[in-house]
Formats: C-alpha cells, sequence, structure tokens
C-alpha cells in the first residue's frame, strides 16, 4: 500500500519496530480507518494531491503514517484548517480527520461552519464514545451510563446527552453526502471502505462536502478485549448511534468550486485600487498662510446626520490635491445615531504632526451643543461658521473670535434636500476663510460625486448660497 | 470462480502482529487462531495462519488495522527467510524533493498619492504585497479593512471568508499559511486575544502569516477608542509556550501600507506570523498615501504543504514527543528571535540629535508627541522624540547612545506602561542604565494630548525657554 510511508521516520524516528507499526494499541479503529484511506486516496490516484488534517486525540501522528502532505491542526480545529488550505488551492484533497472530543466538543462551532460553507472536502469522525489520548474521559458522545474516568459512576442527565454529529450535520443544506458506518464485522467494516471512498470521489468530482462518522473501538479504555470491544459497539453504540445515510444528494450535486487563479496584473491591482497617475488639478497659489505658517487645525462638529465627517473628508482631499499633507479624523459620540460626531482636520505643509483639533483655527458647528463644547477652544484670530438655523442665541466667546451665523439647514430646506446643508456649511466656511480657491473645493466636489452626476447640480447650488449667505451675514454685521 | 487461484493469500511478519484478534472473527474459514508463543520483541503473541484452505477472500487483511501487519503475500518469495526491511523498504517518501518559486517583483509606474483610511491603506498594501486571501470576524475599529477586501478581492480571484470566530479565523491562516499562501486578518483587542493560542500553533508550525490588530479600549468589551493595551500580548504574550513575532507599530496612514507591506516580506523571510499593532484613531484617520514602486506576485516556498506532488513530503506540526527533540526546535527558534533582533530593530529619531529630553511614544500617540517637540523645539527646548517603529524587537540599539546622554525619558502612551515594559526589558537585557523616567499615560480611548506632552517637558526640563 504505497500511501503508507515505506517507514514510519517520524515515529520515533522510526527505529527498531516503530518503523514499521503503528502508536495505536492493539486492536484500534483508527488504523482500520488509516487502512481505507490510503487505499482509497491510491485507488483515486490522488496521492500527491492529498491535504490529511490530523487533530488533537489520538490520531495527532496519522502523519507518522500517511505518504500525503500533512498538517496537525490545533484541538478542534482542523475544519479550520482544511478549508484554509482548500481555498488556498481547489484542487488540493483535503482530509479532515477528527475524534470525538476533537470534532463534537471543543471543535463543534469550526465543524459547524465547514458543513455549512459545504467546499468540497471530506470529513471522517471517529467516534469511540470516550477521550483516548488524555486516558478515557467522557466524551461528548459517551452513552448514558457509561463510566469513564471523569463520569466514575457513569454518565447522567446533568453531563448530557451523547451528541449524534451524523444526524446533526445531515440536517444542513452544506453537505451532500453523510453517513455513520462502523467497524465491528466484515459487513461494517466493507460499509466503511465504500463510504470512504465515495466521499473522497465526491471531492474530486468537486461536487461537495461528505461527512462519515465511525463508531470505533477503543479496546483500551473500554478496558474490554478487541472482539469484546467489536460487541459492545454493536449492542451498546449502534442503538444510540443508528448506522446509515443521513443524507445523500451526490446524485444531483454539480461540480461548482472554481474561484479562479488569483490575478497580479499589473493594470488590473492599480486599476482597482484606484491608481492614477493624472495629476489632480490645482488652484491655490500657495499655503493659506493667512490662517497659519505651517499647519492648520479644523474641527467639524454636529449630531450624526449632520454631515460633519463629508466635508472634514472634502476639506482634507481638497488640501492633498493642493499638493499639502492632511488628515482627517473622525470621532463619534457613544451612540451611532443622534450622538455627537466631530472631525478633525489638519493642513500641513510639509508633513501633519498632531492630528488632533483640541484647539482649532477654525470649528464648524451644526448644533448648540457642539458649539457650546468647541467653541471655547478656538484662539484668538479664529473662525467660527455656526448654523443659525439651529443656534439662534449663539453663546459670547473670545472677542478676538470671528463668528459667523449661516442659515445652513434653513437654505437647504429651501433647495429641497435637507442633507446639504453641510456643503451649505462648507461654501460659507470657503467664503469667510479663503482657505483654498471655491474652484479647489468644487474640483474634489465633481470627483467625488462622479458617479453621481444628479447630485452635483444641486451640491454646487449648495456650495454656492452657502458662500454667499456669509457674505451677506458680514455685509448685515457691517463688517 | 477463476480468480480465486490468483488471489494472494495472506501473510505476516509475526514483530507486527498486535494480537487484537480482529482477523481472527474475520476469516470465513476459520484459517487464524490466536498463537500460543510470546514474541520477544513485542511481548504480544501474534496469531497464527493456517491457510491450508484459505481462498485469499481478503477479509482478514481489512480487518487487521496495522498497515504492515497483515498483507497480501509477495509471488515467489520465501518470505519467511526475508527481512521486513528490504522486502518494506525504508525510504520515508517517494515524493521529490520540493523545490522553492521564488516571488516576484513587479515594477509599478509612477502613481500620484491616494487619499485613504488608514484602515484602507493596509488593505491595499496587502493587496500590493501579493495577498490573496484574506480570513476574518468582524470587530469595531478594524472592519473597515476586511470590508474593502471583501469588496476588491473577489474580483482578482482570490478569497475573502468570514470565518465563524476569531478562532476559527486563525486556523483557517494556519491552514492558508502552511499551504504557502500569504494570508491575512484585521481584528481589534478582543478578537486578536481569541487568535492568540492559534497564533502559538503558527510560531510553533514556522507559518507565516499578518495580523493586522487595530488596538481598542479594554479589559474586556471595553470600548471602541484608541488604545495601546495588546503591547504586552503582542511583545510577550502570543499564546503558550516560547513564542516572538516582529511587531510593527505604524503611525501614519502611509506606514499603514508600508509596514503591511513589509509585514508579509518578513513574516516568509522568518516564516513566522507578523503583528501590526495600530490603534482605533489610526485605522479611521484619513491622509495622503504615496504607493510604492513595486508589487508583489508571490511564489511558493519549498516548505509549503500545497497539495502537490512538489511539497508532497512536507507536514506542518508543532507536537515533538521526544524532549530532545523539542529542546531542538526551540533552540532553532530562539536562534530565529535572535536574528529578528539583530536584524530588524527599527525605529524613527525626530529631532533626538541634541536632545536633553526624548519623548518615546508609537502609533497615534507618537503623532501627538511629534506635533509636541515642533511646539517646544520653536521655544528653544531641545526635546526629541524617539519611535519604535518594531515595539519587539524593540528597537534598544538606536537608543543606546541617547541613552547616556539626555537628562531624561517621557514615554507617552494610550495605556498602563505596556511600552515602557518594553522599553525597561531591552535596557534591562543590554545591560543599559536608564536615565530617570517619567511616563505622560491615558486610556479608555483617551489620548495623550501635544499639550500635555509640553507642558510636562515643560516642567521636568525646569521651564527652560
Ligand atoms: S487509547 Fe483508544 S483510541 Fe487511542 S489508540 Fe488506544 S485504543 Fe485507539
Ligand atoms: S484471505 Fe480469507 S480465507 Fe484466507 S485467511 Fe484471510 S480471511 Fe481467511
Ligand atoms: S488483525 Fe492484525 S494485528 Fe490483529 S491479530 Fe490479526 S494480524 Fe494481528
Amino acid at each position: 500500500m504505497s500511501v503508507f510511508y515505506e517507514k514510519f521516520e517520524r515515529h520515533a524516528h522510526g527505529e527498531g519496530l516503530k518503523g514499521h507499526s503503528t502508536h495505536y494499541c492493539p486492536g484500534c479503529g483508527h488504523g482500520l480507518i488509516h487502512k481505507y484511506l490510503a487505499e482509497t486516496i491510491e485507488d483515486l490516484g490522488v496521492q500527491d494531491r492529498t491535504i490529511a488534517v490530523s487533530p488533537v486525540g489520538c490520531a495527532v501522528f496519522m502523519y507518522y503514517y500517511m505518504d500525503v502532505g500533512n498538517t496537525q491542526a490545533a484541538h478542534g480545529r482542523a475544519p479550520a484548517v482544511g478549508i484554509g488550505h482548500k481555498v488556498a488551492n481547489p484542487d488540493a484533497i483535503v482530509v479532515s480527520y477528527q475524534g470525538d472530543g476533537d470534532l463534537a466538543s471543543i471543535g463543534l462551532a469550526e465543524i459547524m461552519q465547514a458543513c455549512n460553507l459545504g467546499l468540497p472536502m471530506t470529513f471522517v469522525f471517529v467516534n469511540n464514545a470516550i477521550y483516548g489520548m488524555t486516558g478515557g474521559q467522557m466524551a461528548p458522545t459517551t452513552l448514558m451510563g457509561q463510566k469513564t474516568t471523569t463520569t466514575p459512576e457513569g454518565r447522567t442527565r446533568l453531563m448530557g446527552e451523547p451528541l449524534k454529529m451524523a444526524e446533526i450535520l445531515g440536517q444542513m443544506d452544506g453537505p451532500v453526502y453523510v453517513e455513520r458506518t462502523a467497524l465491528f464485522d466484515n459487513k461494517q467494516r466493507n460499509r466503511t471502505r465504500k463510504a470512504i471512498k465515495k466521499a473522497l470521489t465526491l471531492q474530486v468530482e468537486n461536487k461537495g462536502l461528505s461527512f462519515v462518522e465511525v463508531l470505533s473501538e477503543c479496546p483500551t479504555h473500554l478496558k474490554l478485549t478487541t472482539p469484546e470491544a467489536e460487541r459492545w459497539v454493536k449492542e451498546q453504540m449502534v442503538p444510540v448511534f443508528p448506522l446509515g445515510v443521513k443524507k445523500d444528494t451526490s446524485a444531483e450535486a454539480e461540480a461548482w468550486f472554481d474561484p479562479g487563479t488569483p490575478a497580479f496584473g499589473v493594470d488590473e491591482v492599480v486599476d482597482l485600487i484606484g491608481g492614477t497617475d493624472q495629476k489632480p488639478e490645482r488652484f491655490a497659489s500657495g499655503f493659506p498662510t493667512h490662517i497659519h505658517d505651517t499647519d492648520i487645525s479644523i474641527k467639524f462638529a454636529g449630531a450624526g446626520g449632520d454631515g460633519a465627517q463629508t466635508i472634514a473628508m472634502l476639506t482634507t482631499r481638497t488640501a492633498i490635491n493642493e499638493g499639502w499633507d492632511s488628515t482627517h479624523i473622525p470621532s463619534y459620540g457613544p451612540e451611532s445615531r443622534g450622538g455627537t460626531s466631530y472631525a478633525d482636520v489638519h493642513i500641513a505643509t510639509d508633513e501633519v504632526l498632531s492630528p488632533a483639533s483640541p484647539n482649532p483655527h477654525i470649528l464648524v458647528a451644526f448644533n448648540p451643543p457642539s458649539l457650546e463644547k468647541f467653541g471655547p477652544h478656538v484662539g484668538s484670530g479664529g473662525i467660527i461658521i455656526y448654523d443659525s438655523s439651529v443656534v439662534p442665541s449663539p453663546p459670547k466667546l473670545d472677542s478676538g473670535v470671528k463668528m459667523i451665523g449661516v442659515p445652513c439647514t434653513e437654505i437647504a430646506n429651501d433647495l429641497g434636500k435637507a442633507l446639504v446643508k453641510n456643503v451649505v456649511a462648507l461654501g460659507a466656511l470657503q467664503a469667510a476663510t479663503e482657505l483654498f480657491p471655491e474652484e479647489s473645493f468644487l474640483a474634489t466636489m465633481r470627483q467625488a460625486l462622479q458617479d453621481r452626476c444628479a447630485l452635483l447640480a444641486l451640491n454646487e447650488e449648495a456650495f454656492a448660497r452657502g458662500a454667499r449667505a456669509y457674505r451677506e451675514a458680514t455685509k448685515s454685521n457691517g463688517s | 470462480m477463476a480468480s480465486t487461484k490468483t488471489r494472494p493469500k495472506p501473510f505476516l511478519f509475526p514483530e507486527f502482529c498486535k494480537a487484537c484478534g480482529r482477523c481472527i472473527s474475520a476469516c470465513p474459514k476459520d484459517c487464524i487462531a490466536m498463537g500460543s508463543e510470546i514474541n520477544p520483541a513485542t511481548g504480544f503473541t501474534p496469531v497464527e495462519l493456517d491457510l491450508e484452505v484459505c481462498n485469499g477472500c481478503g477479509l482478514c487483511l481489512t480487518a487487521c488495522p496495522e498497515p504492515y501487519g497483515l498483507m497480501p503475500a509477495p509471488q515467489q518469495v520465501d518470505f519467511e527467510l526475508i527481512d521486513p526491511q528490504e522486502l518494506l523498504g525504508d525510504r520515508l517518501t517517494s515524493a521529490p524533493e520540493p523545490q522553492p518559486i521564488p516571488d516576484e517583483r513587479i515594477g509599478l509606474p509612477p502613481l500620484e498619492p491616494l487619499i485613504l483610511k488608514g484602515n484602507h491603506a493596509s488593505a491595499i498594501g496587502a493587496l500590493l504585497a501579493g495577498c490573496r486571501h484574506f480570513f476574518g470576524y468582524p470587530i469595531t475599529p478594524s472592519t473597515e479593512g476586511a470590508e474593502l477586501l471583501a469588496r476588491l478581492l473577489p474580483q482578482l480571484d482570490g478569497i475573502f471568508v468570514q470565518a465563524v470566530s476569531e478562532v476559527a479565523t486563525v486556523n483557517m491562516m494556519y491552514g492558508c499559511g502552511g499551504a504557502g499562501l500569504r494570508c491575512m486578518t484585521f481584528t481589534s483587542s478582543p478578537g486578536f486575544s481569541l487568535m492568540l493560542e492559534g497564533i502559538s500553533y503558527m510560531i510553533g508550525a514556522e507559518i507565516p502569516g499578518v495580523f493586522f490588530n487595530v488596538m481598542r479600549g479594554g479589559p474586556g468589551l471595553g470600548n471602541i477608542g484608541p488604545e495601546q493595551g495588546d503591547i504586552k500580548l503582542a511583545c510577550r504574550g502570543l499564546g503558550h509556550g516560547n513564542t516572538h513575532a516582529i511587531v510593527l507599530a505604524p503611525s501614519t496612514p502611509q506606514e499603514m501600507l508600508d509596514l503591511t507591506m513589509d509585514a508579509f516580506d518578513l513574516a516568509f523571510h522568518y516564516r513566522n506570523p507578523v503583528v501590526l499593532a495600530s490603534d482605533g484613531y489610526l485605522g479611521q484617520m484619513t491622509g495622503r498615501v504615496n504607493l510604492p514602486n513595486h508589487m508583489v506576485r508571490p511564489g511558493l516556498p519549498e516548505w509549503a504543504v500545497y497539495g502537490d506532488e512538489n511539497h508532497r513530503r512536507n507536514l506542518h506540526t508543532s507536537i515533538l514527543l521526544i524532549e530532545a527533540d523539542l529542546e531542538a526546535h526551540n533552540a532553532h527558534l530562539n536562534d530565529k528571535y535572535d536574528r529578528m533582533t539583530r536584524e530588524q530593530q527599527r525605529a524613527d529619531l525626530f529631532r533626538c540629535d541634541d536632545a536633553d529630553w526624548v519623548l518615546v511614544a508609537c502609533n497615534t500617540p507618537a503623532r501627538m508627541a511629534r506635533g509636541a517637540v515642533q511646539q517646544l523645539r520653536d521655544r528653544g527646548i531641545k526635546v526629541g522624540l524617539f519611535r519604535p517603529i518594531t515595539l519587539w524587537p524593540f528597537p534598544i540599539d538606536p537608543l543606546t547612545p541617547l541613552l547616556e546622554r539626555v537628562d531624561g525619558l517621557i514615554v507617552v502612551e494610550a495605556g498602563a506602561g505596556q511600552l515602557e515594559d518594553e522599553l525597561r526589558l531591552a535596557a534591562s537585557r543590554a545591560g543599559l542604565p536608564l536615565p530617570p523616567l517619567h511616563r505622560i499615560q491615558h486610556f479608555g480611548g483617551v489620548l495623550p494630548q501635544q499639550q500635555e506632552i509640553v507642558d510636562a517637558v515643560t516642567e521636568k526640563s525646569g521651564g527652560a525657554a
């Protein structure tokens, strides 16, 4: 049987008898299942493509024996590891081999997800109703009344009922074939061989996920001879875990898993990430040093939904398009809706150092709490633009700060779209601060709305109305 | 039945029989019986075959759990006389010696900078680094990176899998990285905690993978504000056992892209996971990002378990039962950690040359600190910023000349001294005395602010100006 290594080099360096015999106890069902797997892999001619994922449990060392690609997984995680292998190479034939503690206890979430995904993979589940490797503790499949080292008086209801994985997974949409078989006589062993062959064939044909639960003997921890253990499985386990096919839709299943070969073309990648060699148009003649020599800090604040983030982002984009460094950080209040939403923007000649704006040069406030909270932190010489539609009586602030009320909400409502009040504010900001030329902001806006031309005219109008409102406001103030 | 004669009868090397007796009840002709002589090599009493009436049905072969137990008798050989080694062979495998396929760096044309959110910059860095496989579980504030890849990867015939948990995520990465491919995840603190077990397995089995942790406020569910509370996990707590990984700490959207690209190269160079430790603020920060001059088409390393002939002989495992073997494996890992420590210490020194006081900070707090340095320099106070880019290995070498000279260090962090601990440990291991060490710390999503750093330095340095 060529799928077994000629010599088990990994078994204690292949010394002495270990080079040709397994680490399993006499009569253990694992050896049989390994044999059936090995002969199936050979029959199907898939030795090179096969990856066997071994679990934690007595079969942890399956890789001592099987001359295929081998991966040993963390306890219960073989299905996840198997998914990683399968999506890495859809041509790989992935066999996840797990015991009852591994699959039906610690790894429940992983097996459920794998069966739900239904990728063409093969699961062999060895159910021997006990923990072998750790020395005979209760397994999720231990029978009621069965004595183990952790159920010294026998399993009771307090320890749950035996978990019937084949029935559970057979109800799911993902698998195409689920069967429970056994090893206790010639007939059952043949059934198991056939089931394993079918399960692997369905994967080779790329049709779907198969799950074969094998009732197996652990003579050691049942404290029985092998023939007694065979009888125990037949008489005690089978009534609880009925043998047979639990689901089989393989006849209708079609080959399906074909994600294609990952692409690495330069043009494709550059296009996808939005790379371009086209320089954005510049309109400004230099850095707006009338606000600050090297680093301008702005805060936009309002309630969630006021659109503060959007115009903050437009401002950052405008600055970067003009060739400066700029950052934008959003900070949201505790609730994502109706809470405070403020954005800090910096624009720097060289590199933005601190991106936070605790003492902004410019504040745009959309509601009274924002104005009250951040207004006092605007330094002398700073500019505050607030929505006078919702802030009828602004607080008294430092006399060195220029306060400009613009009825953003009113204007937006007048335009028939309350949402554009932020763009009204942005128009006012441009006019009030001359941070960058009007054209500069409009170009960024066009860029942002290139897929939604219908909105562009409205936004341009809102921007223009904001600028006009600023001029009217300052005229009426006589400044 | 014409075929009866051609079917081989069973034979058995007695030393490979474990005397389980399965074959006895399997044989319909009663050819097999329990033996009577104990085999001195095994201590078992192997079965005895009397094949006179054997019809070669093979049922006993199917019933024997041992690969080299009952087997079909070879033709024309007196097997009683031959040495099992000769018959069975002692080759480990017939698979070929695996050959690596090298990575390819493909030049990119000059491109205009992009304007990107930090998490998006990292996702794009991953694409440029040749990552086409993503596994993850949604968690704020890291999710934008995953969302962008969910949209872009399928367009490159890549794979995006939303795992059932972070535990499943890291194990999918174990499989995919084990197959020799570049894969990654985005996560945030609570999710990172869940991945640690799997990271230990990856380190043990020497499987590369990139973990992007956008650190948030803790402990427990904490909040989604920026913190640096996972530095200890990333530097000292990568699951159980003797584990380390390179930990990269970006501090701008540009570095989110650049360091993500580097992370993949480092992960494969050392066959080890790499952790990117970012913070919630940085993930959300939008800024200008220059694109690199190349992208990567990954090859396939010789150690991969890919599922093909070239890699059939490979194995990924972290279990080594024999103590001497596991000790040797740890020595090998230690060598690797030493190499990382020698080769990968990275730091950014800002105006440290003549500094009397040096701030130590990484991630977003380093930007507040940078702003503070500028502000203090404008007032004539000689202060600099030492910004570790690798948190593990801690860049003690570039810090060493400063330690002997400066009046003091001030560690600025969004956390309870985890960065400071790395600094202290690195200095202590290097046998270096530390100058007076002060700290500015905030927690729970509150970041140190530029002004308080300025005030602290002003006070410590005696308010000189
Ligand atoms: S303990 Fe049980 S399951 Fe484990 S090898 Fe022995 S018989 Fe098999
Ligand atoms: S081949 Fe059949 S008849 Fe011969 S020993 Fe085996 S089981 Fe018995
Ligand atoms: S089945 Fe195999 S191991 Fe068991 S008694 Fe027969 S020959 Fe020996």
